[in-house]
């Protein structure tokens, strides 16, 4: 800076030094599954407020684990056609949907050759017990392409012993990019809209900038969009957390 | 609306009522409207009272009772009469019981007859000339005019249709709220009336309901939720089939 009157600069006194808490950064961090958000729309708040306390209700009796898309999961149902009245299937999660009490989580497995994708409520009184057997992220999520991808990616042992959790802080990413089955696709993977990070696409490159004729830049600029949830989720967490403490 | 499951397994879809605020207005009786039953005037859903003239106001004055958006008309019999004045809850449903409910259906505007009447219209290729959504023939050679009430296009919905022999599966006392089953005409948050069922194969599957009405101020003490026989309550363990 020029100095007025020829004497030296004035006396800046150091930045303060910013101190990270780290517990504070660890509460930030905690999962809040995704069908307690309210979706946007002119729907009365107090119907997602009771909604919530159902759903509060079944998860003290029923205990449903955080997991995400791409984890491996064994889901036991009771049946009432089978044997032993129950079912159990393994499979990778490809996508979780739904809001509230409707909440639903897809579970896809390759059994003898044949592709299998079974939907479940996550809040359906049938479910007997959800266990985690591979925790794991992947780069999407919505694994839909798995349909399209090698099979051997889709393929789970049905006895698949629950792998050990070492920390209860971090889920690693699997950066795993799948290689796919030949063209023609249930789904054009490669076009902007799917934003698919985990296919190794092997298409020639002409392929693959047609495909980006498709893409919208203007979409994450547009301001209309913005569903800002972090004011919700910090009520809803605290909700959660006093109830499923007492 | 909102997914239930019952003690079998099985799930059906509900909708959620709110009772906000209903107060019964005057009473009108067989004589003065004419009718074959006496009728009770009842209001729902408070309203700002500045937007009305004050001759409008008079009922509500009389009842002592908040500026209603809504006015609807029940016919009851000579023993149901309420005192004008009284708040209406919830609770006057009982689960197990089965309503018909009327409102205005969602309005569509001025809609084509293939939207409003399910007409077939017309292919698409094969040599048509401008003609692909348009109701065709509307009469025939030998009538020589085109009969009343013939199916064209005009303003479509915004009228009020009943959904009838509804199931009360669950009431909530604390907050007033009905969950009856499967859909119900209108958009969210609209304003719906909530009958007991006029089809003769229910008639008799109301036993002891609070009659007239359930009082707030009354000995009885409900519990905040009351549930159908059929009904799996989250607090139960998971469904199993022995």
């Amino acid at each position: 800076r020029v100095s007025s009157d020829g004497k030296p600069p004035k006396f800046q006194p150091p930045p303060k030094p910013v101190i990270i808490d780290r517990k504070t950064q660890k509460e930030q961090s905690r999962f809040l599954s995704p069908e307690f958000i309210p979706p946007r729309g002119r729907t009365d708040p107090l119907k997602y407020y009771i909604e919530r306390k159902d759903m509060i209700q079944r998860r003290k009796v029923f205990n449903i684990p955080e997991f995400y898309v791409g984890h491996v999961l064994a889901v036991t149902t009771a049946n009432p056609h089978t044997s032993d009245k129950s079912n159990r299937f393994v499979g990778i999660c490809i996508q979780r949907g739904g809001k509230g009490l409707g909440a639903t989580f897809v579970l896809r497995n390759v059994i003898e050759d044949q592709g299998v994708e079974i939907c479940y409520e996550l809040y359906s009184p049938r479910i007997q017990a959800i266990e985690v057997l591979r925790l794991e992220k992947r780069l999407d999520e919505n694994l839909m392409y798995l349909r399209d991808a090698l099979p051997e990616y889709s393929t789970f042992d049905v006895n698949m012993k629950p792998a050990p959790r070492m920390d209860h802080e971090e889920i690693p990413v699997n950066k795993l990019q799948v290689r796919m089955k030949p063209k023609p696709w249930s789904k054009r993977w490669e076009r902007p809209k799917y934003n698919i990070k985990g296919i190794k696409f092997e298409l020639p490159e002409r392929k693959m900038q047609a495909a980006q004729k498709w893409s919208q830049p203007w979409l994450e600029f547009d301001m209309l969009r913005e569903y800002d949830t972090s004011k919700i989720e910090e009520k809803i967490r605290k909700e959660l957390s006093e109830e499923l403490g007492k | 609306m909102m997914p239930i499951w019952t003690k079998s397994g099985e799930k059906h879809a509900v909708t959620l009522l709110k009772v906000q605020d209903c107060h019964v207005l005057r009473y009108v009786s067989k004589e003065e409207s004419g009718g074959k039953t006496a009728k009770l005037l009842v209001g729902g859903k408070n309203v700002s009272p500045f937007s009305k003239p004050e001759s409008a106001h008079e009922i509500f004055k009389e009842a002592g009772v908040p500026r209603k958006q809504k006015v609807t008309t029940f016919n009851v019999t000579e023993d149901a009469i309420i005192k004008p004045g009284t708040p209406l809850y919830a609770a006057h449903f009982r689960p197990g019981q089965f309503v018909d409910v009327t409102a205005k259906t969602i309005g569509k505007g001025f809609q084509g007859v293939m939207k409003r009447w399910g007409f077939k219209g017309q292919p698409a290729s094969h040599g048509q000339t401008k003609t692909h959504r348009r109701p065709g023939a509307i009469s025939t050679n030998k009538a020589a005019k085109v009969y009343r009430g013939k199916k064209m296009p005009g303003k479509m919905g915004n009228i009020y249709r009943t959904s009838f022999g509804l199931k009360v599966w669950r009431i909530n006392t604390k907050h007033d709220i009905i969950y009856v089953n499967g859909s119900v005409p209108g958009h969210t948050n609209c304003l719906v009336k909530v009958k007991d069922s006029k089809l003769p194969t229910y008639k008799d599957c109301n036993k002891n309901p609070p009659f007239p009405t359930f009082f707030a101020d009354g000995d009885e003490e409900l519990p905040e939720d009351l549930f159908d026989e059929e009904i799996f309550q989250f607090t139960d363990p998971s469904v199993t089939f022995a």
